[in-house]
């Protein structure tokens, strides 16, 4: 049984006379122990999800689904403190922007401590269990590769440069202890070491400790190497999804193969000095949704029925959202 | 923090040399002779005149007559009233306190009453007793102070007869002004009914300090509300949510805090209205203030009084203004410590 299983998930919003759907449909599981890739264009509402996922939409937003499970638990029908409980304990939340989701007047220790469950902290009298406390930030610190924490602990989040921020954010994530990490866009404009550092230590935390990992990026390359299945998002609606290696070496969703082949690394046969191959157009804005198959109006394979959505099919635990997938060569 | 405070004292220093200067010109700027503005005394002949003039060093450049204008003026030598014929830093001295203390009691109900129930409607935003609390606001912002105080004394003092009509503190208690203040008087002064006199001079600044006071607190309702508000749909607070930190804790930890920053400097903005307001409001109670004193002082043409009254108000005002920024500045630790001082 998945540990986080989303079906049908659909966001719109009413903008004036017309409702706006920002995910139509959507599906993502997330399996124990296994790091999940998520990823799409910018805008094709990756950091919706997220929200979605841990109650934080905006008012604006309606919300429906068929299921959003965590553990065979409907988070949807649960009370607020259930779900805060859940959110607490269970499930890690790393933003994707990490300098407005600090508190601008704390200092970074006291929101690292903040985020300590209490029953981590050991300690009859408060003075015992604030020094606790704040070993634990030490430690926690250290771990994600701050390493002067004297410094760090003690300043206000403007006087930080962002990468110390970004990995401050995970700290927090994962001073809890969570069972699921959801990180959007965890090493955006780090540098390549950091950002090796940080992702060798979620492929560590996920083999050593188990711990499930829904990572949200652009980066294709990192995903590749470290996550065990991927789900890809364009305009809002799941496209294909699948364990990394079948993706990897048969996509079957247009929009799939090309965003692998939009990146070099991926293709070995690639002569030198060749032009990339990419889909004509650019992702359509949410005012300006084509309707059925949103990839229609730049997908090479289109035909009349496209007009309409393509359901999900499946291939063992391979899911994709085409009327004329890429192994059907009947065109 | 050395530095802040030595900007802040610079531009301290400045603006008041600027209000010296302005206070300064009006010598000129009245209308009629200006010896006869200064002195009140009408010089009989050429050689009286003469004679003045040089006393008032009015025969020197200006630059001169100012720096003598001014270290007069740091000397305690203010000069004298024409209409009563008392040095002014006395009556000043006795006026000016019972304008602060009327203000500091409307702007202590301004913060206890306005301050709590903005944070409450922010919380409850969009909802009914939001939505009350926010007309009401609107609706008392939006008088007149003259006419609520009018109203006031119209219903409580003539309808009611609950409250005196004017003054201070009634007659029989003989207080002598030690600070200025009336309540602080009481305790100090000896051989009255200290529990009577309380009651009475608590009688006659109810009135004022509520007309004054409701017009502060209505827009700390609404500044407030708007600040809790902004801060609620913050994305920190958002992601301190997602972390599963009660509402409890988020309030006190987060929300209380920054929420707070932005009011200060738009209280320090609110210091100005309140002390014209105030100032309205004496001569409609005849409270014994710097307000009801200057316009006597204008019925009079009294322009010595005129000159060094209205430099005092606005010192006070600076002083207030600056003293609420630079706290702000140190309690606030996103502000970036080099940014400049302003008024
Ligand atoms: N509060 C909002 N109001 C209106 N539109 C919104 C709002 N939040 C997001 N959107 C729109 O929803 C779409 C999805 O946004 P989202 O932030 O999820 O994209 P994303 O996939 O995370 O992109 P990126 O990779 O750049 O982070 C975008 O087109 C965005 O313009
Ligand atoms: S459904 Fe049609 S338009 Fe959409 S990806 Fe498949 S072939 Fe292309
Ligand atoms: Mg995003």
């Amino acid at each position: 049984m998945p540990m986080l299983d989303i079906k049908n998930l659909t966001l719109e919003m009413v903008d004036g006379d017309t409702t706006i759907k920002a995910l139509d449909k959507v599906n993502l599981t997330v399996n124990t122990g296994e790091i999940r890739a998520l990823v799409g264009e910018s805008g094709s509402g990756k950091s919706l999800i997220v929200s979605a996922i841990c109650g934080a939409l905006p008012s604006q937003w309606r919300m429906t689904a068929d299921r959003m499970s965590w553990n065979g638990e409907n988070l949807l029908s649960m009370s607020k403190y259930q779900r805060r409980e859940v959110m607490r304990r269970d499930i890690a939340v790393v933003f994707q922007n990490p300098q407005t989701s600090l508190d601008p007047s704390a200092t970074l220790g006291e929101q690292l401590e903040e985020s300590i469950p209490d029953e981590f902290v050991e300690g009859y009298w408060f003075w015992q269990r604030a020094q606790h406390r704040k070993r634990i930030a030490i430690s926690t610190v250290h771990k994600v590769g701050i390493k002067q924490h004297k410094h760090y602990l003690n300043a206000y989040p403007h006087q930080i440069p962002s990468d110390i921020g970004q990995k401050f954010m995970i700290a927090m994530a994962l001073v809890s202890q969570p069972k699921l990490l959801i990180a959007d866009d965890p090493t955006r404009g780090m540098e390549p070491t950091t950002k090796t550092q940080i992702l060798k230590l979620f492929t560590r935390l996920n083999q050593t400790r188990s711990l499930s990992i829904l990572f949200v990026s652009h980066d294709l390359l990192a995903i590749a190497s470290m996550s065990h299945s991927m789900t890809v998002l364009y305009a809002g609606q799941t496209v294909e999804s699948g364990k990394m290696k079948h993706i990897k070496k048969r996509p079957l969703h247009p929009y799939t193969k090309a965003l692998l082949d939009s990146a070099p690394s991926f293709r070995k046969d690639l002569p030198p000095k060749s032009q990339l191959p990419t889909l004509g157009g650019s992702i359509p804005t949410l005012q300006h949704l084509p309707i059925g198959c949103r990839l229609g109006p730049r997908c090479p394979r289109a035909q009349r029925a496209c007009v309409s959505r393509p359901a999900v099919r499946y291939i063992h635990d391979h899911t994709y959202n085409c009327h004329f997938p890429l192994h059907m060569e009947k065109l | 923090m050395i530095q802040i405070l030595s900007r802040y004292g610079v531009l301290f220093i400045l603006t008041l040399l600027v209000l010296t200067a302005m206070s300064f010109s009006l010598v000129y700027l009245f209308p009629g002779d200006v010896l006869e503005n200064l002195t009140g005394i009408v010089p009989q002949n050429e050689i009286q005149r003469e004679a003045l003039m040089r006393q008032f060093r009015l025969d020197q450049p200006y630059i001169v007559q100012f720096f003598y204008y001014l270290s007069s003026l740091l000397q305690g030598d203010w000069g004298y009233s024409l209409a009563s014929g008392l040095p002014l830093r006395e009556e000043i001295g006795i006026a000016m306190p019972a304008t602060i203390e009327l203000s500091a009691y409307a702007m202590l109900m301004a913060l206890f009453v306005g301050i709590p129930l903005g944070y409450y409607a922010g919380l409850k935003s969009y909802s009914t007793t939001d939505h009350t609390i926010n007309a009401l606001s609107i609706t008392t912002y939006s008088f007149p102070v003259f006419w609520l105080a009018l109203i006031l004394i119209l219903f409580f003092s003539l309808h009611l007869d609950i409250a005196p009509l004017s003054g201070r503190i009634s007659l029989l208690f003989d207080i002598k002004p030690v600070t200025g203040f009336v309540l602080i008087d009481i305790m100090l002064a000896e051989g009255i009914d200290h529990g009577l006199a309380y009651r009475d001079a608590i009688s006659h600044l109810a009135l004022p300090t509520v007309a004054i006071g409701a017009i502060t607190t209505a827009s700390m309702v609404r500044i407030t509300r708007r600040s809790v508000i902004d801060v609620i749909h913050r994305p920190y607070i958002v992601a301190a949510r997602s972390r599963g930190v009660s509402e409890w804790q988020i309030f006190f930890r987060h929300v209380l805090r920054n929420a707070l920053l932005p009011i200060l400097p738009l209280m320090a903005i609110q210091i100005t209205t309140l002390i014209t307001n105030a100032m309205i409001v004496e001569t409609l109670f005849s409270w014994p203030g710097i307000g009801s004193w200057l316009i006597q002082a204008i019925y009079q043409r009294d322009f010595p009084a005129l000159r060094v009254g209205m430099l005092a108000v606005s010192t006070l005002v600076i002083t207030l203004t600056i003293m609420v920024d630079l706290f702000n500045r140190i309690i606030d630790p996103s502000r970036e410590k080099y940014e400049r001082a302003t008024v």
